[in-house]
């Protein structure tokens, strides 16, 4: 594509040393055109738009990338706070059950406990080292459940000695332990739950669409003058930036509309099993807590079966995606041949068919759904954390090859332009 | 050149900020305190009647007694399971509900000759299960009042139990020597609702009034410090004094009498001149003062059963 030059304007007039005397010269407006002056702030133009199209088209797959990052951190926070609520209500349903036996109570039981304990603790120093916004509460936390850990301990000591003060030392903890640590934990099960389905939301085709759309049509618009500057249709130099413009463009639009959709699937699929699986392993081990409770302070068996079945609607909300219906469905009905014997004043076979480890008590398949329900959590949370991971390095890597890209259509244009440049002298 | 500067400058600022960007901080939702009233007093209009220990006159016709039982074979007594030394469970005995209250119970169903089933029951339900007829009886350190006589009926008085005040160890001598008074300023624990603490607010208003759930709960409350007394029924601070060796009941007159009756349902009077039969012949044989001093005389010193009645209401 050879190009000629062919001015339009007249060179400018050489300066004289010394103005005539004034004559009027009546619209007598000067009509040549400053045409390197003009190419200089097409060049410039151009540039711009080819650099500003980059960073700016950068910024938004960063932002993106960077969404998806936190969007990962979210959940796995989200896992992580989900599973300190019903690490806590398990310790909670392990310590009330241990406590029907007497002092005596079974050894494993009770390491099952201390381990809940030790995780929880554990649990939240990982949480507040993971999410700033949430340390303080955090704090109040770890403050209710040392009391927790304190009165249950306790409730223990009394309980070996026989005393009933035991009794209202653990209930005193399990209501104290509902009435703090469990709004914390809601309010921080809340709070995660917005965030990662906030950052889910972070990917944005439209506006990386948007700008690369006006950038395509800044470079026309320029080409347009260069065409009718220099009567040539095209210059080789913008074709090139316009080129860049258009692939970057094509291939991050759809890149991030896959993502977005992906993401969208993910928070529909298994980052919402894992925060209802989760939710349903709270709820359960709630309701196998009051179960005890109601056997721990006979007589009040009425107003605990409300409680109990309030946290029963709450596990079924789930119970769809859980796989271990069955062990559930087996548990309820257990405890309701439970209720029977208690409310039919046969305390003693009620609190042996809530103690025993046999296959037959309320325990056994209590604990199949607990630990199917919690491996099924964390899988499903896992996945949606690894998914939200995948990719995001070369996402990175892209954002930093537009950058370059913006500075190599910089480039072609200013060369482009400099052609015309060179031909005008 | 100053305008890129000024873009270049821009994006590297706005790159920065989204860097930077972090959440507000989690706050918990605040959830208003449920109001409740340490010292709450009655609701209801007291009812008068000429005597709230009067009973029915005795009477050892038990088949009349046995037909008014819901189960001909069965006795079901409405008890307390977590009140120490009336009504227990004894871990070290295979959880058996134990104490003075359960040794009147027993007494009752052998006497009818009938097998007892004892039902741990709440306070609040005690006149409701009587009168829907889920239990026959309830034996569970239930005052007997003009008020309560308007729905249920009662025994004799099987104990006379007085409103008194249980203390630290160290606060023992200042109570013995200045009663109630010794508490100004310092805060006295009573179940929520309970008319109690009027009492010893009427002698020493300075005295703080603090609730609890239940008495077992004022105990958690004096061991952890944030009470300096208990007061409730003689009966009832024996219990606690017995779970914690720095609790002491200190002599001192009752606050206010607190009669423990039997509740029965109203229209069952042969069970009740049958019960009244039964308690008469603990009184006599040794049975209530052998019960009192295996439960209570540890803690409340030396008592003799209450009087056998001389007034009846028929």
């Amino acid at each position: 594509m050879s190009q000629t030059a062919t001015p339009q304007a007249a060179p400018p007039p050489p300066a004289t040393a010394a103005a005539p005397a004034p004559v009027a010269v009546p619209d007598a407006a000067p009509t040549h055109v400053d045409t390197p002056r003009r190419l200089n702030q097409w060049q410039l133009i151009g540039m711009s738009v080819a650099i500003v199209f980059g960073l700016v088209s950068a910024l938004v797959q960063f932002v993106g990338w960077q969404a998806d990052g936190r969007a990962a951190a979210d959940t796995e926070q989200l896992g992580r706070v989900q599973k300190i609520q019903s690490t806590l209500l398990s310790a909670d349903a392990l310590a009330t059950n241990a406590f029907l036996v007497g002092g005596l109570e079974d050894p494993d039981q009770r390491a099952k406990y201390d381990a809940a304990i030790d995780e929880v603790l554990r649990e939240i120093a990982s949480a507040s080292r993971a999410q700033e916004a949430d340390l303080e509460v955090l704090k109040d936390l770890n403050v209710a459940v040392t009391t927790y850990a304190t009165a249950v301990a306790q409730a223990r000591a009394n309980n070996r000695l026989g005393y009933p003060i035991g009794a209202e030392y653990l209930s005193g903890a399990s209501a104290e332990l509902r009435a703090t640590a469990i709004p914390i934990l809601d309010a921080l099960v809340a709070a995660n739950t917005d965030r990662a389905e906030g950052s889910m939301a972070g990917q944005h085709p439209f506006w990386l669409l948007l700008v690369g759309l006006l950038a395509l049509a800044a470079l026309f618009v320029l080409n347009r003058q260069l065409a009718q500057a220099f009567h040539r249709r095209l210059n080789k130099g913008l074709v090139v930036a316009a080129i860049i413009v258009l692939g970057v463009t094509v291939v991050t639009v759809f890149a991030a509309f896959i993502r977005d959709s992906s993401n969208d699937s993910l928070r529909d699929n298994e980052f919402a099993a894992a925060v209802s699986l989760a939710n349903t392993r709270t709820a359960a081990n709630d309701a196998k807590a009051i179960e005890s409770l109601r056997l721990i302070q006979r007589g009040s068996g009425a107003a605990a079966e409300e409680k109990w079945a309030a946290a029963r609607t709450e596990v079924e909300k789930g119970l769809g995606r859980a796989d271990a219906v069955a062990d559930w469905n087996a548990y309820a009905e257990r405890h309701q041949a439970l209720v029977a014997l208690d409310d039919g004043g046969d305390w003693d076979r009620a609190k042996d068919l809530a103690t025993t480890s046999s296959p037959e008590g309320t325990t056994a398949p209590f604990q199949d759904f607990d630990e199917e329900t919690a491996a099924e959590a964390q899988k499903q949370s896992d996945i949606a954390v690894e998914d939200l991971d995948s990719g995001r390095l070369l996402a990175l890597l892209f954002s930093g090859l537009t950058v370059l890209l913006g500075v190599v259509a910089a480039v072609a244009v200013a060369r482009g332009i400099g052609e015309r440049r060179r031909e005008f002298s | 050149m100053r305008r890129t500067r000024l873009l270049a400058g821009a994006l590297t600022a706005s790159l920065a900020l989204l860097a930077a960007c972090g959440y507000d901080a989690t706050t918990v939702p605040e959830t208003k305190p449920s109001a409740s009233s340490p010292s709450g007093s009655p609701t209801t209009d007291p009812v008068e009647c000429s005597n709230a220990t009067e009973s029915y006159r005795s009477s050892s016709d038990r088949a009349a007694a046995v037909r008014e039982l819901k189960n001909r074979n069965l006795l079901v007594v409405g008890v307390s399971a977590d009140t120490l030394k009336l009504g227990s469970a004894n871990p070290f005995d295979k959880f058996a509900i134990q104490g003075f209250d359960i040794d009147v119970a027993e007494a009752i169903a052998k006497e009818l000759g009938v097998k007892l089933r004892l039902r741990v029951i709440t306070a609040a339900d005690r006149i409701k299960l009587l009168k829907s007829g889920e239990i026959d009886l309830v034996v569970r350190n239930m005052t007997m009042n003009c008020a309560r006589w308007e729905e249920i009926g009662f025994s004799e008085v099987y104990y006379n139990a007085a409103q008194k005040v249980l203390v630290r160890a160290d606060d023992v001598a200042a109570f013995e020597k200045t009663g109630v008074k010794s508490l100004a300023k310092k805060k006295v624990c009573a179940p929520t609702g309970s008319t109690s603490l009027d009492n010893i607010k009427s002698i020493e208003s300075t005295a703080i009034a603090v609730g609890a759930a239940n008495h077992t709960g004022c105990l958690v409350l004096f061991q952890q410090g944030a009470v300096d007394a208990i007061t409730g029924d003689d009966t009832v601070l024996a219990g606690l004094a017995a779970q914690d060796p720095y609790a002491k009941v200190p002599d001192q007159d009752g606050l206010s009498q607190e009669p423990y009756g039997v509740g029965v349902a109203k229209e069952n009077v042969d069970l009740i001149r049958y019960i009244n039969s039964v308690l008469d012949r603990r009184r006599n044989n040794g049975d209530w003062q052998s019960s009192y001093d295996t439960w209570l005389k540890p803690y409340l010193k030396d008592k003799n059963p209450p009087p056998a009645p001389t007034k009846f209401r028929g």
